[in-house]
């Protein structure tokens, strides 16, 4: 089936079957940035933006996405780069697997809430598992990124 | 899951006749359990151009469109403003934001999930499902006969009530399926829930029958709790262990819905 989709500001098509996920088919088109994990909706890592919400794109059908925007990491470049000097100054990267996805997380975060306080922020990265920093690093990072003292 | 072929349907009439051509035809809602499962689907039948994201306030009920997500039942001022705000807590337990944006609530109260948090919390309210062509029956008689009925569920309306509500989800992990979940609700009459047992949720009548006919010792209503309910064993705990939360939380809940 042919997919229409707009994909970090371009138009895409791509020819996919009727059960195809939309994380196995941004790696076939080279956005490596989008990770396979758990691929059973648990994990997080595969965490996209659809029409601005974020989504785990192992469990969404490509062909739903026809007419929609999709915006990975990519998207958000300037953004991502300030956080990771976040992560690295509170030393919350090792493997970095699951950074693009909470780099999307937390631009949607901010979008919906622009001031969290730490339990809202830790609330709204539940979903999304580091198996290397055990959070502690990361919410310090967030925290600093969004600006915002503890509260 | 396999499939065959899609359909993004521009009608009723249209999904319907989709449905009704082969017992491999499905309805996909979220598509995150139909996912994890081996179907051997033909076609899959997807509702989104059918206008059913949708939460309405109809007067006496709030009436919710089948392909709502998760997220957005969980956000709405509607869904809020209920008991205080009951079901928005309960959702807003299951995952994180990303899978609740996929997750629908059609998809979510037709599969009759045992383990179902949104199940359990909309026990506690009476709650009517429309099915197409025509049938309409309540959440409780849904869940009571075997097996899914076989017309396209297309919304979800739930009778407003003025309740002080009680919900909780007891999981050994944040992110992991409840081994039981619990909804109390106190308007006019108590309504008694438990869920993830592993069965779907259920009412506890004799318990809503001790505390509705006047009965207040909380303690003696949890012990009608724990000896009515039906649990079994699952992977993650045993049976026994459910009826002692029950006991617990039960007791726990009616403190809270009479403070």
């Amino acid at each position: 089936m042919l997919v229409k989709f707009n994909l970090n500001g371009l138009e895409k098509e791509v020819n996919v079957k009727a059960n195809e996920y939309l994380l196995d088919t941004l790696r076939s088109i080279g956005v490596k940035s989008v990770k396979k994990g758990c691929n059973a909706s648990s994990c997080g890592v595969c965490t996209v933006l659809l029409d601005d919400k974020p989504v785990l794109s192992c469990s969404i059908l490509t062909v739903r996405v026809a007419g929609h925007k999709v915006e990975t990491v990519e998207s958000i470049q300037e953004e991502a780069a300030k956080l990771s000097e976040c992560f690295s100054k509170e030393g919350a990267d090792q493997c970095g697997y699951c950074n693009a996805a909470f780099a999307l997380m937390v631009h949607a975060l901010r979008k919906e809430n622009p001031n969290p306080s730490a339990e809202e922020i830790k609330e709204y990265l539940k979903g999304n598992l580091c198996r290397c920093t055990g959070y502690q690093s990361q919410q310090k990072a967030i925290r600093a990124y969004l600006g915002g003292e503890e509260k | 899951m396999k499939a065959n072929s899609y359909v993004s349907v521009g009608s009723w009439q249209e999904a319907y006749k989709l449905l009704k051509a082969s017992p491999k035809n499905k309805i996909i809602g979220g598509g995150l359990w139909l996912k994890k499962g081996n179907a051997q689907v033909d076609t899959l039948i997807d509702l989104s151009r059918l206008n059913l994201k949708k939460i309405e306030d109809k007067g006496a009920y709030i009436e919710i469109g089948s392909m709502v997500s998760q997220r957005e039942l969980e956000q709405s001022s509607l869904i809020k403003g209920l008991s205080n705000g009951v079901i928005s807590e309960a959702v807003s337990q299951i995952m994180g934001p990303a899978f609740r944006n996929v997750a629908t609530v059609g998809g979510s109260v037709y599969g009759k999930y045992g383990f179902s948090d949104l199940i359990a919390v909309l026990l506690g309210f009476e709650v009517e499902l429309q099915f197409y062509p025509s049938k309409t029956m309540s959440l409780e008689e849904y869940l009571a006969q075997p097996g899914f009925y076989d017309g396209i569920l297309t919304h979800i309306r739930i009778q407003k009530k003025d309740a002080r509500a009680f919900f909780k989800k007891v999981c050994l992990t944040s992110l992991d399926y409840p081994i039981l979940n619990i909804c109390i609700t106190k308007g006019e009459k108590y309504v008694v829930v438990v869920g993830s047992r592993p069965l779907v949720a259920t009412r506890l009548t004799k318990t809503m029958e001790y505390l509705n006919n006047g009965g207040s010792d909380f303690k003696e209503a949890a012990r009608i709790a724990a000896t009515e309910i039906k649990v079994g064993d699952s992977i993650a705990t045993k049976g026994e262990y459910r009826k002692e939360l029950v006991k617990v939380y039960v007791e726990r809940g009616l403190e809270e819905v009479n403070k």
